[in-house]
């Protein structure tokens, strides 16, 4: 009886003790409004274009493979010609990203690689709106 | 069992609904719960509260387009039940996976697998009233997180395994972070062991307490560490080696007598395996590609297939017919968490309301996996 008292009590302390040894060490979180941590280069927030030094400007078909692979049909993509024989270019391309999972799907199989994710991510909203996104507009105002 | 209400209850009888909005019940289940006094006399898990119907869900969706509802299930293993369905589908249409991808894989389910039993650990003694633990062992969890959302681009719903191979290489900082955090978590044992393993409290809540079985463990399908608590040595990685798992030199730890003591220091040995897995699989991560030539339209043959990986909470299998079409005919998901839930109503009689809590938290349950 006094045998289990000794020793339940001392696991009580040696368990206090690794406790207070943990107050003297650096604080691990970071205090968010005040401070932002670094996105990882790989960090998938919502899809955007990518821009091309090329040509200045995305290099979107508008295949619609992104639109196809999409489980949940957030994007919705349209192209038109200039002329009869010309390259079909997107002339549309908006997001919902409300209702995206993130799953890079349309980045994977972009034939001409011009979908990248962005690094946003306080996607917050008032509106349902605010969830989409339109790409085109996005890359004018960002060039 | 809704009937019951009907049942004239005695002076000493009486019902309790334990959830579904309840802390430690870990999502949204509710158990019914006929008492005397303070003693369980029935208990029956009612779920289907997080039902998506995603079995059915893949019946409309590509294959490629089921891989993000895969990490949603178990969203504590999100990245070893991608790898199960991405290696079922690899199967049926027989693509081999280059060994730099498998290496890869092993590497991040493993680290995975040490996150959830992380969260559980720290879930669990929460449950049972310490707090500290909790704060430590999310400490350490964060470290996964960061170290895979680096490779992945997220944290928890992963997506990273692609058909052929995975999403995105790693580089040499991937390399050192991993095996920074091998011996970052090798550093805390001790630590755990003092604050948790040893303390008197702790043990008082969790010996003897909600003994499954040898026998009851197998007659309800229970895997995982339940299965391994009970004494059998029942592990996926070893009893059908997947991927590059026969490789690798790993045990399987086992406990003797089931109950929740024993589930808790099986999972602690277990992390210690994963660990062991990460250390070699790193040691021995060759170069060359990580993704191989699929075909853009993932179009299988007629059939049906079954692939079974081991989760963190046992074996998961992904059990898919094919009609040759760009579409699963059927798809259906066995999940641990099912069968490890079940055996509550068997174990629960008898116990006491306050070790209720103590059971469903050993039995380490993800409630979105068995409503799926």
């Amino acid at each position: 009886m006094i045998k289990d008292i000794v020793e339940g009590g001392w696991s009580l302390i040696a368990g206090m003790w690794v406790t207070i040894r943990r107050i003297y060490r650096p604080v691990v979180t970071v205090q968010y409004p005040r401070k932002y941590l670094e996105m990882s280069p790989a960090y998938r927030g919502h899809i955007e274009f990518a821009q091309f030094p090329e040509t200045g400007s995305h290099n979107c078909v508008a295949c619609g493979t992104c639109m196809r692979f999409c489980p949940t049909n957030v994007i919705k993509v349209q192209g038109e010609k200039t002329h009869t024989h010309s390259e079909k270019r997107a002339s549309l391309y908006f997001i919902d990203f409300s209702h995206c999972s993130l799953c890079g799907l349309c980045v994977a199989n972009c034939p001409t690689q011009t979908l990248k994710f962005s690094g946003e991510y306080d996607l917050a909203h008032y509106s349902r709106w605010d969830g989409v996104v339109d790409l085109i507009q996005r890359l004018e105002e960002s060039a | 069992m809704a009937n019951e209400f009907l049942e004239p209850i005695t002076e000493q009888t009486f019902y309790l609904n334990m959830g579904p909005q309840h802390p430690s019940t870990h999502g949204v289940l509710r158990l019914f719960l006929k008492l005397d006094g303070e003693y369980i006399v029935e208990a029956d898990p009612i779920i289907g509260y997080g039902h998506r119907g995603h079995e059915k869900m893949a019946e409309s969706h590509l294959y490629e387009q089921f891989l993000p509802n895969t990490s949603r299930m178990d969203y504590l293993a999100g990245l070893i039940l991608n790898h199960g369905y991405v290696a079922a589908v690899e199967k049926m249409v027989g693509i081999e996976v280059p060994p730099r991808a498998e290496y890869i894989r092993v590497i991040c389910a493993e680290l995975n697998r040490i996150s959830s039993h992380l969260l559980w650990f720290g879930t669990y003694v929460m449950d049972l009233g310490g707090f500290t633990p909790f704060l430590y062992s999310f400490d350490d969890r964060e470290n996964i997180l960061d170290i895979l959302d680096r490779v992945s681009g997220s944290r928890l719903t992963y997506s990273y395994c692609r058909f052929g191979g995975v999403a995105r290489d790693v580089d040499d900082e991937f390399i050192t972070a991993t095996q920074q955090f091998v011996e970052r978590l090798r550093s805390r044992w001790d630590d755990y062991h003092n604050l948790v393993t040893k303390n008197v409290i702790f043990i008082h809540r969790a010996k003897d307490v909600g003994v499954i079985n040898r026998e009851l463990a197998m007659r309800f399908g229970c895997t995982g560490p339940i299965l391994r608590a009970a004494g059998v040595p029942y592990d996926v990685r070893k009893a059908e080696p997947y991927s590059v798992y026969s490789e690798l030199d790993f045990e399987i730890p086992t406990g003797s007598k089931g109950d929740a003591l024993d589930r808790y220091i099986v999972r602690l040995q277990e992390m210690e395996q994963s660990l062991r897995i990460i250390e070699q699989a790193l040691e021995r991560l060759p170069d060359g590609a990580i993704k191989a030539a699929v075909p853009h339209k993932v179009r299988p043959p007629r059939g049906d297939y079954y692939f079974a990986v081991e989760s963190a909470r046992g074996a998961v299998g992904f059990y898919i017919v094919s009609d040759g079409t760009s579409y699963p005919y059927r798809l259906k998901a066995r999940v641990p968490s099912y069968g490890n839930l079940q055996v509550l109503t068997e174990v629960l009689p008898g116990t006491l309301v306050a070790d209720t809590i103590s059971i469903l938290g050993s039995i380490d349950i993800v409630v979105p996996e068995v409503d799926r």
